[in-house]
């Protein structure tokens, strides 16, 4: 097979940062049959050695901030943070909680942003489509400037 | 619900503490600045025994009697300097400073050890799993959660006990309608209100919605970990199914904010005759999945004897919910101290007796027939008429509990407000807080690639445990 064939093709590990699960529970409906990733080449993979794209959730919490590192530095590069729900963001209910973060996404330079509490999956998947544009214009890098321009 | 607090003198306490655990239904322990706080369920609800821990003597640890509160006293010890005399497990219940505990190992000829976590393959929460094992076989599991801890409760603390009413809701995804239902009772106790039966009818649909997407979607997860992809592709399909009916029921596919204090969402039950229809149609629909599922003799194989809890066990770890009444346990917080409509639309509890993943899928089949059964009567009883405008008044000084029976079980919620309206304690004790324990003890005696599916046939939180 060539190149081309796998073109828009992801790879998409997710990561919980301190989530209440609830972005969980949309990012699992990605792969129920009413909105079906795999049919456009898209894949939830085991392990982060396999990712493209990492999806993370959650304000980030004290325990989990090294796993969450060490996660995305396992991620090959290119690789694009795409952050879900408004935790993640840094706005959710537990922005300034004793042992929260700045958001998952912040902390770990997401490149995209999909805000809601917790995001519908037509969100999550329009935000999975940016992510691939992203990747295959080759630009990550801009991208999270731009993000944190933004901020 | 809630009954009265009691204060006692140190022997009295002790006495009633054990007389409750033996006899009654224990819900849990925490403890505020000044005094711990030991809460049972009665046929009236809710109530608590305690006693003062400045008084600088070290306090009896009933975990060593009743293994049910070793969470809950690490916990207290850990984040309120609670002084135990004996704890059995001293180490600290959470990390601290970004660093686990170590994980307790069983040593021996031919053990060996495996850490799994806390990043795990697939959508799921951080937990870090250590297994000991002689080949196979698991001898012992640690499960160390905390990893999703925020400080949620000290978060909350100082704002007014009705605007944290939103963050209550978003402690946990899975059991949010159940715990805004018992934050909303408790703050109602203490302003000393009562609800319009539509609100509280409107109530009982919200919640019983949220036990249908998730016990739809843990017999789905139940069947993946029996290894039959059809069967979690149907239940996955189903539960997608019952977050549309979320949406449409309560304004929001996951109900946050579908009860509030004082009485339900502005989005709740908007569309009743529409909600009636679409849930008739998902029960006859679940009906045939139960029939492919539990009509699959390997699917039923592989759950036989999978994970088994025995009654004798449940009581001691203190199980709630399906996880205890698989194992033939009989409470039902909804059955045995009603509250709100169920006084008037009866539930009765799902019991099952072999304590194994089989018996837990069979408990939420009947469960999700119960509920579907309940929504159905509550939105006859409503017809047309919308649920009336949420009304509360300003909050005094005081505490109260709250219990309801959440999808996973009790899930209870302890409040105090002080003289301004504002929390100056909350304490959160999930139905997953309860069960995590039994899980690990259930691994024992199990081989290793049983976990998923032991783990998904109690399918608990980590966001609501760890808080």
């Amino acid at each position: 097979m060539t190149q081309s064939s796998f073109r828009g093709s992801l790879g998409i590990r997710h990561l919980v940062c301190g989530s209440c699960n609830g972005c969980e529970h949309e990012m699992n409906a990605l792969n129920n049959a009413y909105y079906d990733i795999t049919r456009d080449g898209w894949d939830i993979v085991a392990s982060p050695r396999h990712a493209d794209v990492i999806t993370v959730t959650g304000p980030m919490t004290v325990a989990m901030r090294a796993a969450a590192e060490q996660t995305v530095d396992a991620v090959p590069l290119p690789r694009v943070v795409v952050a879900i729900g408004d935790c993640a963001a840094g706005v959710g209910p537990w922005a300034g909680a004793p042992e929260a973060g700045e958001g998952a996404g912040v902390e770990l330079e997401a490149a995209i942003f999909v805000h809601g509490c917790p995001p519908t999956p037509d969100a999550i998947r329009s935000g999975l489509e940016e992510a691939g544009t992203i990747l295959s214009r080759g630009d990550v890098a801009r991208a999270v400037k731009d993000q944190k321009r933004e901020r | 619900m809630s009954g009265p607090s009691h204060e006692l003198d140190v022997s009295a306490f002790e006495r009633g503490v054990s007389a409750e655990c033996e006899s009654g239904v224990p819900l849990g322990a925490y403890a505020s600045s000044d005094a711990v706080h030991y809460l049972f369920l009665g046929a009236r609800g809710a109530f608590a025994l305690e006693r003062p821990h400045a008084d600088g003597r070290a306090a009896t640890a009933f975990s060593a009697t009743f293994p049910l509160f070793s969470w809950d006293e690490r916990e207290m010890r850990d984040e309120w300097n609670v002084r135990f005399a004996d704890l059995p497990d001293p180490r600290p219940l959470r990390g601290q400073d970004g660093r686990m505990p170590d994980a307790l190992l069983a040593t021996g000829g031919g053990l060996m050890h495996m850490v799994v976590g806390p990043v795990h393959a697939g959508i799921i929460e951080p937990g870090r799993f250590t297994f000991s094992s002689g080949g196979e076989t698991v001898v012992h599991l640690d499960a160390q959660l905390s990893y999703s801890h925020r400080g949620v409760e000290r978060h909350l603390c100082g704002t007014d006990a009705l605007e944290a009413a939103a963050g209550v809701a978003r402690i946990c995804g899975s059991c949010s309608a159940s715990r805004s239902l018992a934050y909303a009772q408790a703050l109602e106790q203490l302003a000393g209100i009562e609800l319009d039966p539509g609100v509280e009818l409107a109530r009982l649909v919200v919640v019983e919605l949220e036990r249908v997407y998730n016990h739809l979607a843990d017999l789905a997860a139940s069947a993946a970990g029996a290894g039959w992809g059809p069967g979690f592709a149907r239940g996955m399909a189903l539960k997608e199914r019952a977050m549309r009916a979320c949406r449409l029921g309560g304004g929001h596919r996951l109900l946050f904010d579908a009860i509030v204090p004082g009485g339900v969402g502005p989005s709740t039950l908007r569309e009743p005759s529409e909600l009636r229809a679409t849930l008739r149609v998902l029960a006859s629909s679940a009906e045939h999945y139960f029939a492919a599922l539990f009509g699959n003799p390997s699917v039923v194989a592989r759950w036989e004897r999978a994970g088994v809890v025995s009654r004798k066990m449940a009581r001691a770890f203190g199980a709630v919910g399906p996880a205890s009444r698989a194992s033939g346990g009989k409470i039902d917080v909804r059955a045995f101290a009603p509250y709100g409509a169920y006084r008037r639309i009866r539930v009765d509890a799902a019991t099952a007796a072999s304590g194994d993943a089989f018996a837990r899928c069979c408990v939420k089949r009947d469960e999700l027939r119960g509920s579907f059964r309940a929504i159905d009567e509550a939105l006859a009883q409503l017809g047309d008429a919308r649920p009336s405008a949420p009304k509360m008044p300003r909050l005094g000084p005081g505490a109260a509990i709250g219990v309801v029976e959440g999808p996973r079980g009790a899930e209870t919620v302890a409040v105090h407000v002080d003289d301004r309206g504002r929390l100056s304690r909350l304490h959160v004790i999930s139905a997953s807080y309860r069960n995590w324990p039994i899980v690990a003890a259930a691994m024992d005696g199990n081989i290793v690639p049983d976990f998923p599916l032991v783990n998904k046939s109690f399918n608990l939180c980590y966001a609501c445990a760890d808080r």
